[in-house]
């Protein structure tokens, strides 16, 4: 529960941050609406990969590391009986 | 028989052994990124809708199968539009018959074109030439061929 309350009051503050930066832009000075929707693509596909990866090395790290043939492979209670 | 496992212990047992703090790891992060996504893409998306008072109204008006831009002082053109580098510019886009889009590839403006319906989307060109507008809704038979120009130049 620290972990979901901590990473929710770093999200509010950045986002917070973010705002705060946003509204000082100077008068005149218009936003490149290429600029903005192209990084926010970008940086959608560098969580996206991220996440990709290491849900993706998870697995394979799960299955290698609980075959039944690794060297420190042990036999759960419900396994290697006769049932 | 007698090794056979009763279900009530093996769940119990497991419960017993089993350490819930990953999970707990796991969703705190699948929480954080959802939200960290979700108020990027609303941030950007504010910035983006957020119209500049000085900027400069053009209707567009998008029919079988060309674009009529009308600019604040009345002026109009057809298939073409003349814009400025370093001013803001408001769309409102309509249509007369049935749906279109109208885009700008090269400045990321695309928004649908509805009968009876005003859609309003803003930019600001930067660097002055010539780009394409295209219908990106299909229209009909000569929707391929629904293009116009625009060219932007550096203020007089």
């Amino acid at each position: 529960m620290r972990y979901i309350i901590g990473a929710l009051v770093m999200m509010a503050v950045m986002f917070t941050v973010n705002v705060a930066f946003a509204a000082t832009a100077e008068p005149g000075e218009y936003l490149d609406r290429r600029v903005e929707i192209w990084n926010l693509f970008f940086r959608m596909m560098v969580v996206a990969i991220t996440i990709g990866a290491v849900v993706s090395g998870t697995i394979i790290w799960l299955i290698w590391r609980f075959r039944e043939s690794h060297p420190n492979a042990k036999p759960t209670k419900y396994e290697g009986t006769d049932w | 028989m007698q090794n056979q496992p009763n279900m009530r212990g093996l769940i119990g047992s497991m419960s017993d052994e089993h350490s819930s703090w990953p999970e707990w790891v796991y969703i705190g992060v699948v929480v954080a990124l959802l939200c960290w996504v979700g108020a990027e893409a609303w941030n950007v998306e504010r910035l983006v809708e957020h119209v500049p008072e000085d900027a400069e109204i053009i209707k567009v008006v998008g029919q079988q199968w060309f674009w009529t831009f009308e600019h604040e002082d009345g002026t109009k053109e057809v298939g073409e539009l003349h814009l400025e580098t370093g001013k803001a510019y408001k769309f409102e886009i309509t249509s007369t018959d049935v749906n279109h889009s109208f885009n700008i590839h090269d400045y990321v403006v695309l928004l649908d074109a509805v009968p009876g319906r005003i859609n309003t989307v803003w930019f600001s060109p930067t660097e002055a030439g010539e780009y394409d507008i295209q219908c990106r809704e299909y229209c009909g038979l000569i929707h391929y061929n629904m293009r116009g120009k625009l060219y932007v130049e550096d203020p007089s």
